[in-house]
């Protein structure tokens, strides 16, 4: 079973994401803030991780740039945020993350995005 | 600059000297004298009769009007108000101020006249500025009270002139750059707002769709009904804030356009999938002719968002069971896209309004319909940024078709 760790601070959307993922027959981890989620990622192994960027205590783009600066072995990341300023997305690709999804979610999009980025690696 | 000071005061001997003839030529022959001097200089020369102090004559006011009002009504005041003998102290008197000169036109001890001469052909406002200064100063030697005073009133009027001038333009300057920053702060405020309502929004959406989509067990006929209600009302308020946070986005210029190659066909699909629940619910046919199946470089999210825009619009503007056709053709290396529907129309008369900001048709053509009048001001935009260009060919009750050349957009 595929493991995923999903970062959201909302819990109605945490709960969304949850269901779904969890329905498609993935392990779903939650962490609802950034440095819950560093250190999740630290201590697990996970096949993917779905990030959102506003997060209590760090942001998404903070654990990125944590992680990396520790030298963790970063799990392919979807961003899924409400961030809708292009330089966010400029943001994004310049740490790597080439996945990113716009809230609101399109949960068939989602779902497929979700199966290729796994795929993939 | 010495040569005309030189100029100026031989000339004032000169007038002295030719006082003393007491010809009856006598202004006549000043005014020659000063025109071969100063044949292209701004002049103007006021004369006092002795005693009676009576403006007599001008010279070469034509290119200097203001200069000469400005003297007129500054003679005009002195005579009004000086009804002696002004005594000065020095026989020989100017002023000089860059390339202006002031000059007082005596004879023995009176002052007949007052002398404004420049090489320029215009007297510019700081040297105006300089030399009403200069008068002030000169003011102050001169014994009479009353014309002192005069002197002092009339130049604080000008001097207040000039600075409430400048205050304006300051004043200007403040108010524009504070607007400046009021539309950036607005920009910023609208991306914020964008992003607050998303959040919930994306529970909404997603848990809609979720049961929607039957995963976690059937609907009967009502729940089925109010679920697709939700998603469409949904919808219907994200496309409202998408449309503010772009059009806060391409005022601000914080558009990123980063065209990458994309398969036409399924690009167009997707979208056409997103609106399905719009469509289906009016019972509206939706048919993708897509001659054209191979890439195209377009930015994947603007792309789709344009043809969002136009889909969601001929949907909202086509009555139930109508049709509405999308079909994707090629002219060269040009990419042809085509939205069609049979709609109720848009009247000849409004066709070039329609690409403007907060233009709702919707108000003539439709009610119940909201919507915040900037979806095809988006469009256009998003459009030109792909190199292309859109227009339409529409008659009332009879549909509209929105035509998109993008030039060199197939690879």
């Amino acid at each position: 079973m595929k493991k995923i760790l999903v970062v959201e601070d909302n819990e109605l959307n945490m709960k969304l994401f949850f269901d779904i993922l969890q329905y498609q027959k993935y392990d779903v981890d939650k962490a609802y803030d950034g440095v819950c989620a560093v250190e999740k990622i630290k201590n697990n192994t996970y096949d993917l991780i779905i990030l959102d960027i506003q997060l209590p205590k760090l942001d998404g783009f903070g654990v990125l740039e944590k992680l990396k600066n520790e030298n963790v072995n970063i799990p392919p990341v979807v961003i899924v945020s409400a961030y809708a300023m292009d330089c966010d997305k400029l943001k994004a690709k310049k740490l790597g993350i080439n996945n990113y999804i716009t809230k609101p979610i399109d949960i068939n999009n989602f779902l497929k995005t979700v199966c290729e980025v796994i795929d993939e690696n | 600059m010495a040569g005309i000071i030189e100029k100026s005061l031989n000339l004032i001997d000169d007038i002295i000297n030719l006082a003393d003839v007491k010809d009856v030529n006598f202004y006549t022959m000043v005014l020659e004298m000063m025109s071969s001097i100063f044949v292209n200089s701004s002049l103007g020369i006021f004369f006092l009769e002795n005693e009676s102090f009576i403006l007599k004559s001008a010279l070469n006011i034509n290119k200097t009007i203001d200069e000469y009002n400005f003297q007129k009504t500054y003679i005009d005041k002195l005579i009004n108000s000086s009804e002696q003998i002004i005594e000065l102290q020095t026989k020989k008197d100017a002023l000089l101020y860059k390339n202006t000169v002031l000059v007082r036109l005596k004879i023995r001890e009176s002052v007949f006249g007052f002398c404004l001469l420049s090489s320029d052909s215009e007297i510019d406002i700081k040297t105006k500025k300089a030399f009403l200064t200069s008068v002030n100063i000169l003011s102050y030697k001169i014994k009479d009270y009353e014309l002192n005073e005069v002197f002092k009133i009339q130049l604080k009027a000008l001097q207040d002139a000039i600075i409430e001038k400048d205050n304006a333009v300051e004043t200007v300057k403040k108010q524009h750059k504070k607007l400046q920053e009021m539309d950036k702060a607005k920009n910023l405020f609208l991306a914020n707002i964008s992003h607050e309502l998303r959040t919930p929004l994306n529970a909404i959406i997603g848990f809609s769709q979720a049961l929607d989509s039957k995963i976690f067990g059937e609907l009967n006929e009502k729940q089925a009904e109010y679920i697709k209600d939700i998603q469409i009302s949904s919808l219907h308020l994200l496309g409202m804030i998408n449309e503010i946070l772009d059009i806060s986005k391409l005022e601000a210029h914080a558009i990123n356009f980063s065209p990458i190659e994309l398969e036409s066909k399924r690009t167009i699909e997707e979208v056409i999938n997103i609106l399905e629940p719009l469509y289906k619910n009016k019972n509206i046919k939706v048919e993708f002719i897509s001659n054209y199946d191979g890439i195209i470089k377009a930015d994947y999210q603007k792309f789709q968002q344009i043809l969002y825009n136009l889909l969601s619009n001929a949907i909202k503007y086509t009555q139930e069971g109508g049709k509405i056709e999308i079909i994707s053709t090629t002219c060269d290396k040009d990419y042809i896209l085509k939205i069609k529907d049979n709609g109720i129309g848009i009247d000849k008369k409004y066709h070039n309004k329609i690409f403007k900001k907060f233009i709702h048709l919707n108000n003539i053509y439709t009610k119940n319909q909201s919507s915040t009048g900037l979806g095809l001001t988006i469009t256009k935009e998003l459009v030109k940024l792909h190199n292309g260009k859109i227009t339409l060919e529409s008659e009332l009750n009879k549909g509209t078709t929105f035509i998109m050349e993008f030039k060199k957009m197939v690879l």
